[in-house]
């Protein structure tokens, strides 16, 4: 069963005395329930406007969408944003945790939000708290705990309620090589304990070697795609491979590990 | 790019947190023109108008508060402005501009603001100044209009004064920055929120104090007022400064461990974001609280004041007009038909009308238990119970049943000085010298204090009749009243009766009642007038410093909107979160406020021996309206700026 399904995506931005710009053309993507996808592609490839689709935040010029079999584009705002909250799931570079709340609060804040029932949300909770090795620091808050907490944190956050997508944004663009690593390994331990489908944006190749398929993308358009085989290692070396083929600038993010 | 075009784009680039303040300033600048072009208008000066007289001390007293309320305004929003833009100076350093350079820049952006406020402020003024004249010549009931004027000893009383306090405080602010270090200039807006904490012992000094301050309230009255009142005031300024910086916080972790209430929807983010709401803004919170009390019972007392007044003008004279006369028929003061005439054809029905006799006890004293007697340089007077009973009801008092051969003294307000109703009173009565018995005091009025009737005693009938068998009716003493529909205006008809009455018998009537009420009222409603602007002033600055604070947050707030929109958190959740926020930093201090006032009026009302709540929820509803007004606008555009920010 396809979880993503988006055909002849096309993103154009115009405005007023400005050339219109294509920053997206033509992109076919789909999605197995279950599966782990990365996307990558040099700087300004158009894989945060991608991104910024499929999060249902923007809305494509052309082509459609289907999440879940349902087209978010044809759904009112205050759908979308309940859509949002029940279909997907994010993680983001920047955490995007609140600070004035405490890590445990920040991850249950998506079933707080659908009022379930506070006993209830300790269930889900605690197994799930348990797996990322976070019990410890549930009661601190996020200026307390370091990057990678903060970013496991997050996860939690994105996969608490069981969302048909998760969707994540250069999600070690802000660690150390230990905590992406670690980070890294949850994501994948979500993925495969709990069937999360995952779709990531990533430029870092080390990131990337986690996913089981890699499509890249080039100014705008689809470019070439790769399937993991059944080393890390090998599949890493792959992914270098594809970059060094499709050029172009990867330095946006600082890589503390380069 | 010059100096003083960067300092002017960033007052536009400031604008929507500056504009807050800037409207406070010109509302200021503007009352106190207002004042001052009273105060120096030519007519008042040279004493043309001399009704001015009665306002222009009241009018002085109000230009100190206004200036040194605008003094610590301005200081206070100076420093908080700066405050909040140490990023930005952080950047200019950063690029090299000297520390110099950088009070240079506060400076011109100062001076800018000032003299736009100035200007702005005087402008205004000038144009409200007039219909501000009109009203004062309608409360001084002034035959001709106050002219327009514009005294040139105002406008530059106002517009150097208010320049010189806007630049000694800018130049004050200026020298403070600029001492720390870039990095952390850089670094002050990331700032991490920290932990709310408190105290739990200034939690109990919190509770304490305003229960203490309550309680001592509640109980107070004119005996111990002078002992309380400090206490009261020293113990709810404390109370309420621990009540926002520490008792709301405990509060707050209280609801938070509620998990019922705080796990339900947005109840979390608006609590978990409240606390630091209050915590970063208590002092504003505390200031804003007293700042309405204040206001408030101000008002409230105001009027009180006027309600007991007029309560204890009707107590003291229970008729409109009144007289006495020596003998039964001899109408030596006024004419009874001319004075109906007179009454009727300006308008007026005459609703009561009293006449009772009474017998006058000339040199009398009066003894009370083993004390001496004391002498009374007046005369007062014996009256029987069937009389004073008629006129005990005509005013809606109780009857009486003096004792036999024995006299009941009926005076408002005696009963409190003497403990023991017992004793004797002797005088002249048509020349012969008699001594009775005084069995009891009641504290009754039912006729206006005139000559010779300034106490009254009540006989029973059958003693009566025997002491006025020996009187010949030309040397009774008649006391007449008369009560008036729509007394409250029959001033000049009073005035027309009373010059009829011939000058020697003057001190036999009182026809006082109607010019001291409206005496009374035209100071009330001065007071009121003058005052409501300094009310005002108040309003608006507290609310503007709330305002302005949560413009200072904004930022953050998008931010951490956007974030929760992006994770699927609809616009009406976040206007649910924005709209009880923004309430509860609006109206906190308020209901704060309207407890404190409401113990403050309990307090009067104990003094007063009166109770008059319906005025004071006029007051309080008045100051909810204006403040849901204030509350409404500026939630509205901070949502809409919101809301923008945290879709975009």
């Amino acid at each position: 069963m396809s979880v993503l399904q988006a055909q002849g995506l096309g993103k154009i931005y115009s405005s007023k005395g400005n050339v219109a710009y294509k920053a997206l053309e033509d992109i076919e993507l789909k999605l197995e329930a279950g599966e782990f996808v990365g996307v990558m592609g040099p700087s300004g490839s158009g894989k945060t406007t991608l991104l910024n689709l499929l999060s249902t935040i923007d809305r494509p010029t052309s082509g459609q969408i289907e999440i879940n079999g349902v087209n978010p584009s044809k759904l009112t705002d205050k759908k979308l944003a309940l859509f949002r909250r029940r279909e997907l799931g994010f993680v983001f570079q920047d955490f995007n945790l609140l600070d004035t709340l405490s890590i445990k609060e920040n991850i249950i804040l998506p079933l707080v939000l659908e009022g379930m029932a506070p006993k209830k949300i300790l269930e889900k909770l605690n197994p799930l708290a348990e797996l990322l090795q976070i019990t410890p620091i549930l009661e601190k808050r996020t200026y307390e705990v370091s990057g990678g907490q903060k970013q496991r944190a997050a996860i939690a956050r994105a996969i608490i309620h069981q969302p048909s997508l998760v969707l994540a944004d250069e999600l070690t663009g802000n660690l150390d090589s230990k905590s992406a690593k670690d980070v890294m390994d949850s994501l994948k331990d979500m993925n495969e304990r709990f069937k999360a489908t995952v779709l990531m944006v990533t430029h870092d190749p080390f990131s990337a070697s986690y996913c089981q398929r890699i499509v890249f993308i080039k100014d705008g358009k689809f470019f070439s795609e790769i399937r993991k085989g059944t080393n890390r290692q090998a599949f890493f070396q792959q992914i270098l491979d594809a970059l060094s083929v499709l050029g172009g600038n990867f330095d946006d993010v600082p890589f503390a590990r380069a | 790019m010059t100096f003083r075009s960067l300092a002017l784009s960033n007052i536009r680039g400031n604008r929507r947190s500056y504009s807050a303040f800037f409207l406070s300033s010109v509302f200021s600048v503007m009352i106190f023109y207002i004042y001052a072009a009273f105060l120096y208008h030519p007519d008042v000066e040279s004493g043309f108008i001399m009704a001015a007289s009665k306002i222009r001390k009241g009018m002085e007293f109000c230009e100190y508060i206004i200036v040194i309320f605008s003094f610590l305004f301005v200081l206070y929003s100076n420093s908080a402005f700066l405050k909040t833009r140490q990023q930005e100076f952080g950047l200019f350093s950063l690029f090299g501009m000297t520390r110099a350079q950088l009070r240079k820049l506060v400076l011109y952006e100062n001076a800018a603001i000032a003299t736009l406020a100035v200007a702005v402020g005087l402008g205004l003024g000038t144009l409200f100044s007039k219909l501000f004249f009109m009203a004062l010549g309608v409360l001084l009931k002034l035959e001709e209009p106050i002219p327009f004027a514009l005294p040139l000893k105002a406008i530059g009383i106002t517009a150097g004064g208010f320049f010189a306090l806007f630049m000694i405080i800018s130049i004050w602010t200026a020298l403070r920055i600029g001492r720390t270090e870039i990095v952390d200039l850089l670094k002050a807006a990331r700032k991490p929120k920290g932990q709310l904490v408190f105290s739990r012992w200034l939690v109990f000094v919190a509770a304490g104090c305003l229960i203490a301050a309550y309680g001592m309230a509640f109980f107070m009255n004119s005996d111990t007022f002078v002992v309380l009142s400090l206490p009261i005031l020293i113990t709810v300024v404390a109370g309420t400064y621990f009540l926002f910086t520490q008792l709301s916080i405990l509060v707050l972790t209280f609801i938070q461990k509620k998990s019922a209430v705080y796990y339900k929807r947005t109840n979390m983010i608006v609590f978990a974001q409240l606390g630091y709401k209050i915590r970063d803004n208590a002092r504003i919170l505390f200031i804003v609280s007293i700042l309405s009390a204040v206001v408030m019972t101000a008002l409230g007392t105001v009027y009180i004041l006027q309600i007991g007044s007029k309560q204890s003008l009707l107590a003291s004279s229970p008729f409109t007009l009144a007289y006495s006369e020596k003998g039964l028929n001899t109408h030596e003061v006024i004419d009874q038909a001319e004075l109906k005439r007179i009454v009727t054809e300006d308008g007026f029905k005459i609703t009561k009308e009293a006449k009772a006799v009474s017998i006058v006890i000339s040199r009398y004293a009066i003894q009370w238990d083993d004390e001496e007697y004391r002498e009374f340089d007046s005369d007062a007077v014996i009256i029987s119970a069937t009389e004073y009973n008629k006129l005990a009801e005509m005013t809606g008092q109780p009857s009486i049943l003096p004792e036999n051969g024995k006299l009941t003294l009926a005076q408002s307000n005696y009963g409190r000085v003497i403990r023991n109703y017992k004793g004797y009173v002797k005088g002249d009565i048509n020349g012969k010298n008699k001594e009775f018995e005084i069995s009891s005091v009641v504290d009754t009025k039912v006729m206006n204090s005139m000559q010779n009737n300034y106490y009254t005693f009540v006989m029973d009938d059958f003693s009566y009749v025997k002491l006025v068998s020996g009187i010949p009716e030309d040397q009774w003493n008649v006391i007449y009243g008369f009560e008036l529909s729509n007394w409250e205006k029959s001033a000049p008809t009073a005035e027309k009766l009373k010059n009829l009455v011939p000058e020697e018998l003057q001190p036999q009537i009182d026809f006082r009642r109607a010019s001291d009420l409206a005496n009374m009222n035209e100071t009330v409603s001065l007071t009121l007038f003058i005052g409501m602007f300094i009310s005002l002033l108040f309003f608006i600055a507290s609310g503007s410093m709330i305002y302005f604070k949560l413009y200072t947050e904004l930022q953050e707030d998008q931010a951490q909107f956007k974030a929760l929109s992006r994770i699927g958190m609809t616009k009406n959740e976040m206007r649910k979160i924005v709209v009880t926020q923004v309430g509860i930093v609006f109206f906190v201090p308020v209901v704060v406020g309207i407890l404190h006032a409401l113990f403050a009026m309990k307090a009067l009302d104990n003094m007063m021996d009166s109770s008059n709540w319906i005025y004071s929820f006029v007051v309080i509803g008045i100051y909810i309206a204006m403040q849901t007004i204030y509350f409404l606008v500026a939630c509205s555009s901070y949502m809409k700026t919101m809301l923008r920010g945290a879709t975009a």
